[in-house]
């Protein structure tokens, strides 16, 4: 096995790993990861609501969830009760699940694995592209039916 | 006994303190960064705190260390996405009474917050 796709399996593992039990763990619902792809097209992966986390230290990225509005209203009615979240609580949760699967992923990384508070948005933002050097991979999840996609970008 | 919850998320503040509801804890505020919390501190002195560490403004370690200056008697329980062992420490070295990694549940917090409080008694 050549050291890139070595590396981009670890990567992906990882990430993987932190991705599946968040919603196990929390919901005890186990979510349904799709075939990771890596994306050769400069365009983001979005659904409408996006929680990304940027990476500095010994590696150089970022990694983003972004999925429909349902799917963080249900995580929020399971946390918190509500059944009509506002768009502020749907896009602190993304926030949140974006923050808790980067730090997990520290874990593996060690502390100069630095991660930023969340940058949130809804929609399709016209600043963000994907820096020419990081190589990047798209995790297609399912959980309770809901289509999300977890992106990395690891220099 | 009183209790304050520190994290950026509006979310988590807000399912800790749903968790927590079963603790003889009265809820004296909630704050979304160091700087909002350590106005807090030195007003209501509160007994417990949950502390997050990635937050803006000031991150949840600085917090504590100004925390412990100010209110050296408060049970701090860091509750962090940092899931590093050297974090854990580097909190516990600096005064936090406990430290749990995200994602937390309702059990984890209950575990935890058992031990906490019965520490205290």
């Amino acid at each position: 096995m050549d050291t890139k796709r070595e590396d981009f399996e670890t990567t992906c593992n990882l990430f993987i790993q932190a991705l599946e039990n968040y919603f196990k763990h929390l919901t005890d619902v186990t979510s349904e990861i799709g075939v990771p792809f890596i994306k050769e097209s400069e365009t983001l992966s979005l659904k409408n609501f996006t929680g990304l986390i940027g990476i500095s230290g010994n590696r150089k990225g970022f990694v983003y969830i972004s999925a429909d509005k349902s799917m963080y209203a249900d995580l929020i009615n399971i946390f918190i009760g509500i059944e009509e979240p506002t768009t502020e609580d749907i896009l602190d949760m993304a926030g949140e699940i974006s923050n808790v699967i980067a730090g997990s992923v520290r874990a593996n990384y060690g502390n100069n694995f630095n991660i930023s508070v969340p940058i949130v948005f809804e929609g399709m933002p016209k600043q963000l592209k994907f820096p020419a050097e990081v190589a990047v991979f798209v995790i297609p999840m399912k959980w309770k039916g809901h289509e999300a996609f977890l992106v990395v970008g690891l220099e | 006994m009183k209790l304050l919850i520190v994290d950026d998320s509006s979310i988590m503040r807000r399912t800790i303190e749903k968790n927590l509801g079963d603790y003889n804890l009265e809820i004296i505020g909630t704050a979304s960064n160091g700087n909002a919390a350590l106005e807090i501190v030195k007003e209501k002195k509160p007994d417990v705190i949950t502390l997050d560490i990635t937050m803006p403004e000031m991150d949840g370690i600085t917090c504590l260390e100004n925390i412990m200056e100010i209110h050296p008697s408060a049970k701090v329980m860091i509750i962090t996405a940092l899931s590093d062992k050297l974090t854990g420490l580097k909190a516990l070295d600096k005064g936090a009474r406990g430290f749990m990694y995200k994602p937390v549940n309702a059990e984890d917090l209950k575990k935890a917050f058992d031990k906490l409080l019965k520490r205290q008694e």
